[in-house]
């Protein structure tokens, strides 16, 4: 019997600092053994259990995208007992992940449709697996026209900075990059997601939104989108909760009948509805 | 089936036959209470008794128990093993609402998807044999309600049934046919079948609670935000104590400990009535007061299971109706929802 507890053993490669206020990193993970980087086969949108012996687990979204093997990668916020350990820990140590948990981004569905991707501060990693999926050389042709409007309180807080620099130069993804403020250096947009969806403007024909952020940006941004004709089976997005087994049995995440972190993370508007609004 | 016909001052020494070849676990009494545990080596078991105060799944789903030994290293800290010993063990002298309570326990850790290897290990090593209920004990059992009965035998692999002058054993799984042997060779007759018969009638006949727990399913479908949630949490103290006694509850936390560079990771019981329950590290709670916390409890089990498993997760043991410290009742809370106008 497979053990779903047991975290596979990794080691942190690389990390990355985000932001300037520092409290968001990437870590990079690498399997120590091979057989279980091959076991654990995930898809955009999943997230795993990062498991600190002493400390404990917390479950966050898997931030890179399986076309590109050989890592997984992490990006955290650090806000209690286990993202603090994890923020003081240095490139070389062991540690475990456990997973992949959770359901993807819809990716059947939104083959041959036009993408709209759309995140607000760090909550843009799961975004960016999605992303970098998409573009990947074999996958880009079973996607349509890809736009993507991501934004931040102010330009130090966007993550990923390169790789946003990288894709703003091609020319098979439509890029939106904004801040709520912007400061000297600043030569991109300024204004809320929600007003900068508006002015895109999106066409809601054969397109399918997904959308990451903080409350308040999902709140405001999804009117724009009704108002562009997307309907709610056209909308996903990928709900929080308190959790702890993140397979379905230690009973604390559920929404309704549903447990986010088995028949989730990700939901459709649509199936939202019909679950209760306790999230 | 196999059927064997046991005499009322054989039973105890049978259990302390099989207690030399098995773990057993049954109701003892401990100071003032009655509880499900381990047999010590010549502790002899209740016979007669209520119920236990705790609720048998602890021998499956401890309240406490190790899932992982790590130990900390220079390269970080490492895991050193996994804790899945599970000894062959009889439980014996479960109550039938109990031994129906393993069986709605499996649906949820025995999914095709995702086992629980510490529960599953303990449960296949486990044989239930179930002491039926003549006379049914408590005013607050409600068996008949959830689709148990007094002497029924869901969930049990041999059940023993009180019928007068002495008792009738029937296995009812090849598990449960194993311990044949320790039962002796009188097999049961058609009077004993009888008198069995006729006590299962005269026990259910006894039961006086009745409740609506399938009915009220496709009114909670649409009652989510009915004032009447306003209504039971008020005087609840979020002691726990109603779901901690709960066969069917499976809540729990995962919680890490260290000590010198050895280290441990547990699974302890958690409970929907407690506000941390859900508090995230951001403050936001998804269900902020007790309010919540109660409809959680109710949903969960009348209709979430429902909807996820087909059945209610509840078998009418009384237990979280009579130990209640300021008697919230489970079943005048079906009831009511039962006559919610919409
Ligand atoms: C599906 C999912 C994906 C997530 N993705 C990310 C991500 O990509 N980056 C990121 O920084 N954060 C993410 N989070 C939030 C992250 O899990 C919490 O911030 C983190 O668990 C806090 O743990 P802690 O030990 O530092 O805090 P403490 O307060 O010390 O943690 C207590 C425990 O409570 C649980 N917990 C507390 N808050 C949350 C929460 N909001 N969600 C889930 N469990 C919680 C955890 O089990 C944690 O170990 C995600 C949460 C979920 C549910
Ligand atoms: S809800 Fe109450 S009556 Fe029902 S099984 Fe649990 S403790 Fe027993
Ligand atoms: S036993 Fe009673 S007081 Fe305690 S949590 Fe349950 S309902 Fe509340
Ligand atoms: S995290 Fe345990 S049920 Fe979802």
């Amino acid at each position: 019997m497979q053990n779903p507890y047991v975290p596979y053993p990794v080691e942190v490669i690389k990390i990355v600092t985000e932001v300037d206020t520092k409290d968001i990193k990437t870590f990079r993970l690498a399997f120590v053994n091979k057989e279980d980087e091959e076991r654990f086969k995930y898809l955009p949108g999943q997230f795993a259990e990062l498991s600190l012996f002493g400390k404990g687990e917390s479950p966050i979204g898997i931030a890179s995208s399986p076309t590109n093997p050989g890592y997984i990668e992490f990006t955290v916020q650090k806000a209690g007992v286990v993202t603090t350990a994890l923020h003081e820990m240095e490139e070389g140590t062991m540690m475990g992940v456990r997973g992949p948990l959770g359901n993807s981004w819809p990716i059947e569905y939104l083959e041959g449709k036009n993408i709209v991707v759309v995140g607000g501060g760090f909550a843009f990693t799961t975004l960016r697996a999605m992303i970098q999926y998409m573009l990947n050389d074999g996958n880009r042709k079973r996607f349509g026209k890809i736009t993507t409007i991501y934004g931040a309180r102010t330009p130090g807080l966007l993550i990923y900075k390169d790789e946003l620099e990288a894709w703003s130069k091609r020319d098979d993804m439509e890029l939106h990059v904004t801040v709520d403020k912007g400061d000297e250096t600043w030569k991109g947009r300024e204004g809320f997601v929600p007003t900068i969806c508006k002015e895109v403007a999106p066409s809601a024909e054969d397109a399918v939104t997904v959308i990451c952020g903080p409350p308040i940006m999902i709140r405001f941004t999804l009117p724009v989108f009704f108002d562009l004709g997307f309907s709610k089976e056209n909308i996903y997005t990928s709900l929080e909760m308190r959790m702890k087994c993140g397979i379905g049995k230690c009973g604390r995440c559920n929404v309704g009948s549903k447990y986010v972190c088995k028949d989730g993370p990700v939901f459709s508007l649509a199936e939202l509805d019909r679950l209760t609004p306790e999230y | 089936m196999e059927k064997r016909l046991v005499k009322k001052d054989e039973l105890l020494r049978i259990v302390k036959k099989v207690g030399a070849e098995f773990n057993v676990f049954a109701p003892v009494r401990v100071e003032d209470n009655v509880l499900f545990k381990s047999l010590a080596p010549g502790e002899e078991p209740l016979l007669t008794f209520a119920n236990t105060k705790n609720a048998p799944k602890g021998v499956f789903f401890p309240r406490t128990e190790v899932m992982i030994r790590y130990v900390r290293t220079p390269k970080g800290t490492v895991l050193k093993g996994v804790e899945l010993e599970a000894r062959d063990a009889v439980l014996f002298g479960v109550r039938p609402c109990d031994a129906r309570s393993f069986v709605l326990l499996d649906l949820l850790f025995d999914q095709d998807k995702y086992k629980d290897p510490y529960y599953v290990a303990k449960r296949e090593k486990a044989t239930v044999v179930t002491l039926a209920c003549t006379p049914v004990p408590y005013t607050a059992c409600f068996c008949t309600s959830v689709g148990g009965g007094p002497v029924d035998g869901t969930g049990s692999d041999v059940l023993v049934t009180d019928i007068g002058d002495a008792y009738l054993v029937e296995f009812l799984t090849p598990k449960g046919e194993r311990l044949v042997k320790y039962f002796g060779e009188a097999k049961a007759t058609a009077e004993a079948e009888n008198k069995k018969e006729t006590a299962a009638k005269e026990a259910i006949e006894q039961i006086k609670s009745v409740i609506p727990a399938r009915e009220v399913k496709p009114i909670l479908d649409v009652s989510f935000d009915h004032p009447f949630w306003d209504t039971i949490h008020k005087r609840c103290l979020a002691c726990g104590t109603c779901t901690y006694l709960c066969p069917t509850c499976h809540c729990f936390d995962i919680s890490d400990e260290m000590k010198y560079d050895d280290g441990r990771r547990l699974r302890n019981w958690d409970s929907c009535m407690f506000p941390l329950f859900t508090k995230e590290t951001s403050g936001h709670n998804p269900r902020p007061t007790q309010k919540e916390r109660w409809r959680q409890r109710v949903m969960h089990k009348f209709k979430y299971y429902v909807d996820n498993f087909n059945a209610v997760a509840c078998v009418g043991c009384g237990r979280c109706v009579m130990y209640c410290p300021v008697n919230i009742d489970i079943r005048k809370i079906v009831e009511d929802i039962s006559k919610l106008q919409q």
